[in-house]
């Protein structure tokens, strides 16, 4: 089978919230054609089950990017693992391909551009993408709850990190 | 399986630009949001004019808005064409015998 490039790919990555999840699809590491966060207050898992279904129908994407749970720097809830594990069949059902990163891949993969926390990764990848820096949080204090608008660059970051691995090799 | 591009990128562009559903609305002159919904999501194909606005408001292309479809197209269009040429290569084989034989036949 031969392998696309990865500048010909259309890449779905997703990243579940507190209470719903952030997403981003690629066309290549440069095209990022959609992004946003979607939220429910109620049923989260089945809202958030329905919204993926829409995204891998919709876009038809050839690889989905989710978080590894299980992997080094990666401290999920289990309602949260069941969905990353539901969302990945439900892509799988549709012969779509699943890659998974942990937290610590993708800090790996960012500390190269010498970025390190949530905050500079954000902040990087808004200087490679200008059409999310309207979506850009402010710092955090620590006694600051997590901003939503977060979970659109965790998204893209998953999205990237896929790049990068797939871009070395 | 070959990459295909998806049938449009209004959503795409809309947020580019940071215009919401409402606002676009407004711009192509219709009542409501919902029609740049069926538009993004591709259950309605605009009309001629409607892409004409699409491509006034995000200054891209049509080809470049509608690119599924535009790849569509040219590939169909790309097939007729061929049958086309085809065709007409016979008939010109045809017209050159025609009148390679007239040219045989004895004047009275």
């Amino acid at each position: 089978m031969s392998r696309r490039q990865p500048e010909l790919c259309r890449v779905l990555a997703i990243d579940p919230t507190v209470r719903g999840f952030g997403f981003a699809v690629f066309e290549g590491p440069e095209k990022l054609i959609d992004w946003g966060v979607t939220q429910s207050r109620r049923n989260k898992n089945e809202w958030s089950l329905r919204k993926a279904r829409n995204l891998l129908d919709g876009y038809k994407p050839d690889v989905l990017v989710v978080e590894n749970p299980n992997g080094n720097g990666s401290r999920r809830c289990e309602r949260v693992c069941c969905l990353i594990e539901e969302i990945s069949g439900i892509a799988r059902h549709r012969r779509i391909r699943v890659r998974t990163f942990s937290r610590g891949d993708i800090r790996d993969a960012f500390a190269k551009l010498g970025a390190s926390t949530k905050y500079e990764i954000a902040a990087v990848i808004s200087r490679w993408l200008p059409e999310l820096k309207t979506s850009m949080p402010h710092y955090r204090k620590p006694w600051m709850a997590e901003d939503a608008r977060v979970n659109i660059f965790d998204a893209a970051a998953l999205g990237l990190t896929y790049f990068f691995e797939v871009g070395d090799t | 399986m070959a990459q295909r591009k998806l049938g449009n990128y209004l959503r795409m562009h809309r947020k580019k630009l940071g215009l919401n559903q409402g606002q676009v609305a407004f711009l192509l002159g219709c009542k409501s949001g919902a029609i740049v919904c069926r538009y993004e999501r591709a259950t309605q194909e605009p009309n001629l004019r409607t892409a004409l606005a699409f491509e006034v408001i995000y200054s891209k292309p049509i080809r470049e808005i509608f690119a599924g479809i535009y790849d569509e197209v040219e590939k169909e269009v790309s097939r007729r064409a061929r049958r086309l040429a085809k065709k007409l290569s016979k008939e010109k084989r045809a017209e050159g015998g025609r009148r390679l034989q007239m040219d045989k036949e004895p004047h009275s």
